[in-house]
């Protein structure tokens, strides 16, 4: 055993915990994809380092792209919300207050993935330069 | 109530200090301060993003100024951050489903050589292309 990593994050076997481990770590293999993706799309195959308007309407606006934007916007959402709700628990807090902080940071995440939405649609439907 | 308040201090010190501690313990506060740091950076970026609402004007403004040397290294450290933490998430995600356990500590080394050899030819390419 001397060769383990004896202080790594160990996986919960039981109740919020677990549940809460199991879906940060979907979401995180989801990420490798959906975020390389992204950072990919945006950042490396385009001139320059950065879209500008018109590519990114155009980007967004393709069939299979939008959902997967939309799945990323998602998935990073929950993966990051799960990963302070786990920092928070570890404090040692009291079943109330683990309670409360899960409401909080789901509400948190719904207005988030709702902002994303709104700019998602904005970008999309913005008029055409004249 | 002081004495519950600096536990939790302690609790939080605790995991940030990593001096004369083992690789997990690296590993461990690596995870954690790389996610920290994306989640305040996934909020930088929908503010960000609220530009791109306001049409092409505002947003090729934005463009201009990330295309500035400072932005630009702030690139690096974000490509670093999603290397470490991804790379290191997901051997924490095998590990935690009894996969590699033996070997986590070598594999955490090989990863972490990994995502800094990707910082540098990534960080590379975001500065000469």
């Amino acid at each position: 055993m001397e060769n383990t990593l004896s202080n790594t994050a160990a996986r919960p076997q039981t109740g919020a915990g677990s549940f809460g481990w199991l879906w940060q770590a979907i979401t995180g293999v989801g990420l490798v994809i959906l975020a390389g993706l992204h950072v990919t799309a945006h950042h490396y195959v385009v001139e320059g380092g950065l879209r500008d308007f018109q590519q990114v309407q155009a980007y967004l606006r393709h069939p299979v792209i939008l959902p997967l934007e939309v799945l990323f916007l998602i998935t990073v959402t929950a993966h990051a919300l799960l990963g302070v709700r786990a920092i928070l628990f570890d404090l040692g807090l009291s079943d109330n207050a683990e309670k409360r902080i899960t409401q909080a940071l789901t509400v948190i995440g719904a207005l988030t993935v709702g902002y994303g939405l709104w700019l998602t649609w904005t970008i999309v439907t913005y008029p055409a330069a004249p | 109530m002081a004495v519950l308040r600096d536990s939790k201090l302690k609790r939080i010190l605790q995991w940030g200090d990593v001096r004369r501690r083992k690789p997990g313990m690296w590993a461990y506060a690596l995870n954690r301060v790389t996610g920290l740091g994306l989640v305040v950076y996934l909020y930088l970026h929908l503010v960000v993003l609220s530009w791109l609402a306001q049409g092409p004007e505002a947003w090729e403004a934005f463009v201009a100024l990330a295309k500035t040397p400072p932005f630009l290294a702030l690139d690096v450290v974000l490509l670093a951050g999603l290397l470490i933490h991804g790379l290191n998430g997901l051997r924490v995600t095998l590990n935690g489903f009894g996969i590699g356990v033996r070997a986590q500590k070598p594999l955490f080394i090989a990863l972490m050589v990994i995502a800094a050899v990707a910082s540098i030819v990534g960080g590379a390419a975001i500065f000469f292309q």
